[in-house]
């Protein structure tokens, strides 16, 4: 490991005990790498913006900053002026930030009207994209039968998957109010079904949800025990 | 027994650091549960024809913050597709991706160098970083899955070298050259904006996902409605994977992934035994109070 290595291994490792130093107590070591966590990130998105969105996909075409100029005055690629195109545009996005501006903000809110009608008409498209196939998928046969035969596992699965839809369903189902009394009992069991059904749902997420968060401290371990306690070692033995 | 109830949260804590930490320091590894989700993603690289030209698409979006998880599917993808020969460019729309995407594929070029002298993997050639690409990814999405010219729609990878001119990307064109998309994240909204618009008329690319526990109950929606072609669940997932390389490629070494997995099956167990201890605990403490009562 060269000296650069080894200096950001163990700034590493100190940081991960002080924001793991919050499970005995708030304290102030805790409190400093949470802020600079926050710093960090927050500064990293911006550098990541410019360098790899701004810079190269519309200042570059912009100011034609990829095109070469040869000793002998030919140029690598002659300039597309529809990359002036980007000026309205940017401009126009800029009028975002007259928010601040008691007098112009309405300029603010045409860039917010223009952003919502294009999400608007994405999200209504790719709604449907994502979500037929999920309706479609779930008319499951009740019965399903291969090679003439009643195959059970698979069966079982569909009817439980199309009873947990319909109770779920019916748990926020308010519209109608069963009048005959035998109405009332089916209504109330499958709504609590629903209800019961939800909550293994929720228990399922929470359960995955511990993994996920155990996954995570072991990534943690696995560094304090490998690189990190190697850097030290470097350090403090000098090998 | 209300003391036992009441099982102070720093030993708890302690109980699991423990449960966590002996398999990792005892380099224990057992071999993982079969995980048929996972299994479809390795059938689904390995049937893919490497004499075609064609690129896989790999959408690596996640950061340090979940790549306890991601990682070891990232490696474990990138490290089948380049044993198989088979070009892939790296992606992302999440700025904290962006030291992946070009470290995940040297690291693994260089082990699997190590494991084969006689082989090399090159850059531009066998995988190629297209970098972050930051602002409205669904419009960019839909926009790279119109594109009658993906090169010229990119224009350039991560390093500043025109894509028309890497080996990996000659010959591809449009989005029907890109047979397999794969996306491993943390984050459930980026995956629906690939679902949504990555597609063309007449054509959709094979999508697979690696997602992290947190978000596998969802993930197994898309899995069930054919949107997706398979699912690698959290680390249990990638160990898996690891399983069915390692039968394959015997000479393989073993990756953290395995080491990984047992780890987090000791921390289970420790937490079911914690909830039954609580709620035998609970039970009993309030059957004492109900015995003082009367």
């Amino acid at each position: 490991m060269d000296t650069w290595a080894i200096a950001t291994t163990l700034l590493g490792g100190v940081g991960t005990l002080a924001i793991f130093s919050f499970l005995i107590k708030e304290n102030a070591f805790y409190r400093f790498f949470e802020h600079l966590f926050i710093g960090i990130a927050a500064g990293f998105g911006i550098v990541v913006t410019i360098r790899d969105t701004l810079y190269p996909m519309i200042l570059v075409p912009l100011f034609g900053l990829d095109i070469f100029h040869y000793p002998d005055g030919t140029v690598s690629a002659e300039y597309d002026a529809r990359n002036l195109l980007f000026i309205p545009a940017m401009i126009f996005g800029l009028f975002y930030y007259l928010i601040y501006s008691k007098k112009y903000n309405w300029l603010a809110k045409l860039v917010i009207g223009f952003t919502l009608g294009i999400a608007g008409g994405m999200m209504f498209e790719g709604f449907f994209t994502e979500m037929m196939p999920q309706i479609v998928g779930s008319f499951k046969p009740l019965i399903v039968m291969e090679d003439g035969k009643f195959v059970w596992g698979q069966s079982a699965n569909n009817i439980i998957f199309v009873f947990t839809l319909i109770a779920v369903m019916y748990y926020f189902f308010f519209s109608i109010r069963p009048t005959t009394e035998v109405g009332r009992v089916v209504s109330e069991k499958l709504a609590a079904s629903g209800r019961w059904l939800m909550m293994i749902c929720f228990g399922a997420f929470f359960g995955s949800t511990v993994m996920a968060r155990m996954a995570l401290l072991v990534e943690r371990l696995q560094f304090l025990f490998g690189p990190w306690w190697k850097a030290i070692q470097t350090v403090v033995v000098g090998s | 027994m209300k003391k036992a109830a009441q099982l102070d949260r720093r030993i708890i804590y302690v109980l699991v650091l423990v449960a966590l930490a002996v398999p990792l320091l005892l380099g224990v590894a057992v071999k993982p549960a079969r995980m048929t989700s996972a299994e479809k993603v390795y059938d689904t690289i390995e049937k893919l024809d490497n004499s075609k030209k064609q690129i896989v698409l790999l959408a690596i979006d996640f950061g340090p913050n979940s790549m306890a998880e991601n990682l070891p599917q990232a490696e474990i993808i990138i490290e089948h597709l380049m044993r198989r020969r088979i070009p892939f460019a790296t992606y992302s729309q999440y700025a904290l991706a962006q030291p992946f995407l070009g470290s995940v594929p040297e690291t693994v070029a260089a082990r699997l160098t190590k494991e084969n002298n006689s082989e090399s993997w090159i850059y531009g050639k066998d995988w190629v970083n297209l970098g972050v690409k930051l602002g409205s990814p669904r419009i960019q999405i839909q926009a790279l899955a119109d594109s009658e010219s993906i090169p010229q729609f990119l224009k350039k990878d991560a390093k500043g070298n025109a894509l028309a001119d890497l080996p990996a990307f000659q010959g591809i064109q449009t989005l029907r050259d890109i047979p397999v998309f794969v996306q491993l994240t943390s984050l459930t909204n980026t995956f629906e904006s690939y679902v949504q618009f990555l597609k063309r008329e007449d054509f959709r690319p094979i999508f697979l996902h690696g997602c992290t526990s947190i978000s596998i109950p969802k993930a197994y929606i898309y899995m069930d409605s054919g949107q997706l072609s398979g699912l690698l669940e959290g680390v249990a997932g990638a160990a898996w994977y690891s399983v069915l390389l390692k039968e394959k490629f015997p000479n393989r070494a073993n990756d953290s992934s395995l080491l990984i997995n047992t780890g987090l099956g000791v921390a289970h167990l420790v937490i079911v035994a914690l909830i039954i201890w609580g709620n035998i605990a609970a039970l009993l403490a309030i059957r004492n109070s109900k015995v003082k009562e009367t």
